[in-house]
């Protein structure tokens, strides 16, 4: 990880919904740049809009205030510069493994063999290896990720949005792909925004923990995490951290249901 | 490596399993035979046959013959030409299926994208429905007179099935096109699909089960319209026609019967064929 060049950079972000003629703040003032090579985890209560930056920078939804570029691009326009791994999957049910893998590739119109090529190598990449044919139903959780976060890298974005992919995963399998992944980084280098509301998966996996406030989401503090890899769960160091995100995020959490329970 | 095979179901589960499948065999076979014997028994009782000792009811007999006699007029129509038209069965049987077929093939044309833009576009939905809502309740039945005088007796029938089986379709591929979930839409964008793309590569594949579905629910109703369709004429006979004609011209109830079980057999084979199909492509496709 070399590059200091900024990769994602979002200045004074805001994002407003209208739902039934009243607006919701969801963004308001968020400032981030995100390095290349960088594994940022975003963390903050429910609500504060972390999925909604992730939208925003893989350009489903446009910011309603604010500057963000991707690689120096408006996000949306520069198609290929990012993948997005769902925690819903969101695999194509009707595809097998190596045709949801081939999906971004198939648009792009790349040649059937060097397709084929390509997603051979993710499958290996991904640990899928005699399951390419396999319908999505077929799979467990975790490999149906496994096939996720293929799918997202093979049209080679520099950056990889992940939106709480293992969230839906039982604790085992969990921390099973939180090493996977870290694997897949080192072996891609990726730039990853990750959201999440896992404390110990944010210290496990993040070279920076963005703590969020509470709606409307801005920037609460950035935590550095100056572990090295692979990271022990139940070392000194790691707790430490560990219990200096979750202080943070307690208050977070209290003003969050303070301002819900008081009267607007 | 093979993965889900289901081997923990074992031997004993498995001849279950085929008990299973025999069980319902043989429950269905029970039902018909049931209701061939409450039939039977009901139609002695009109002809004041065996076990009944005079006939107990001033309803005319021959309104319900027996089943044997339904069977013989069955057969007897394959054998032999029918009085008014000079046709034999299997003639009526391809008139309509023909019948069946164009109107389901204009059906399906009109349907389909008619359903798929309605299930994707707020405002083409905002369109439709009404007129959906207004014309869907009104009878094919409705619309026979006029459609013979307008279109005449090669086109008035096709369009009478057409309307049978238009709505079903419709209906279905506009549920399935709009229950497609966002979450893969948004996956197909961030991996570079344009509307294009979204459409063919997500919307439509994601359609096809459903759309399987009102193909055999429309059929179903087609064949339901079939009688409608035919029974002030149609051009080379037909399975209604010959209901009608055996009924209003001929009093010969029995060979009424025989028509009727036609339309319910060839129904059972159609929607049944369509059922398979559906199943087929939807474990192919790996949906279900």
């Amino acid at each position: 990880m070399d590059g200091n060049e900024v990769v994602i950079s979002m200045k004074q972000l805001s994002k407003v919904f209208t739902k039934d003629r009243r607006q919701i703040k969801a963004l308001e003032g968020f400032d981030l740049d995100v390095k290349e090579g960088e594994f940022v985890c975003l963390l903050g209560p429910s609500g504060c809009g972390k999925t909604t930056i992730l939208r925003i920078v893989a350009g489903l939804e446009t910011a309603t205030g604010g500057d963000i570029t991707v690689r120096g691009n408006k996000p949306g326009v520069a198609g290929q510069a990012r993948g997005m791994v769902f925690q819903e999957f969101a695999l194509f049910p009707w595809r097998t493994v190596r045709k949801n893998i081939e999906f971004g590739l198939e648009i792009k119109g790349v040649p059937e063999a060097e397709m084929q090529k390509m997603s051979s190598q993710l499958v290996d990449l991904v640990g899928l290896k005699g399951f390419e044919n396999a319908h999505p139903k077929e799979l467990s959780g975790g490999m149906k990720q496994r096939v996720g976060i293929a799918r997202a890298l093979a049209n080679n974005p520099k950056v990889l949005l992940m939106d709480e992919p293992f969230g839906s995963l039982d604790a085992q399998t969990r921390n099973l792909m939180q090493k996977e992944l870290l694997r897949i980084w080192a072996a891609t280098n990726k730039t990853i925004l990750f959201v999440t509301h896992s404390v110990d998966e944010a210290v496990f996996l993040a070279d920076r923990i963005v703590i969020m406030t509470a709606r409307p989401g801005k920037v609460r503090e950035i935590i550095e995490v100056d572990l090295p890899r692979p990271r022990d769960r139940t070392s000194q160091e790691f707790i430490k951290v560990r219990g200096k995100v979750l202080t943070e995020l307690d208050e977070e959490f209290e003003k969050a249901r303070a301002k819900e329970l008081s009267p607007e | 490596m093979q993965i889900l095979r289901d081997d923990s179901i074992g031997i004993l589960g498995r001849v279950t399993g085929l008990l299973g499948s025999w069980r319902r065999l043989f429950l269905g076979a029970a039902s018909l035979a049931v209701f061939i014997a409450l039939w039977s028994l009901y139609s002695a009782w009109l002809h004041g046959d065996w076990p009944f000792a005079y006939r107990s009811w001033s309803q005319p007999a021959e309104y319900i013959p027996y089943p044997s006699e339904v069977l013989y007029a069955f057969v007897d129509s394959f054998t032999h030409r029918d009085p008014f038209t000079s046709l034999y069965m299997t003639s009526h049987i391809y008139a309509s299926l023909k019948r069946m077929f164009f109107g389901f093939v204009l059906a399906f044309l009109v349907a389909v994208p008619l359903g798929l833009l309605m299930g994707r576009s707020a405002n083409a939905e905002a369109i439709g429905k009404p007129l959906v809502e207004l014309f869907r309740p009104i009878p094919p039945l409705a619309w026979v007179p006029i459609f013979l005088i307008a279109l005449k007796l090669f086109w008035g029938p096709i369009a009478i099935v057409f309307l049978g089986i238009f709505f079903p379709i419709l209906l279905n591929v506009m549920f399935g096109a709009k229950s497609v979930d966002p979450v893969l839409i948004d996956a197909a964008r961030t991996l570079g699909a344009k509307r294009r793309d979204i459409f063919t590569k997500v919307v439509l594949p994601f359609t096809i089960p459903y759309m399987m579905t009102g193909i055999k629910v429309g059929i179903g109703v087609g064949w339901m319209c079939i009688v409608a369709a035919e029974m002030l004429g149609a051009v080379g006979g037909g399975v209604g026609l010959f209901i009608y004609n055996m009924a209003y011209q001929g009093t010969m109830y029995d060979r009424m019967y025989a028509g009727m079980l036609v339309i319910g057999l060839l129904s059972v084979l159609t929607t049944g064929a369509a059922g398979f199909l559906e199943q087929r492509l939807s474990r192919w496709m790996g949906m279900k």
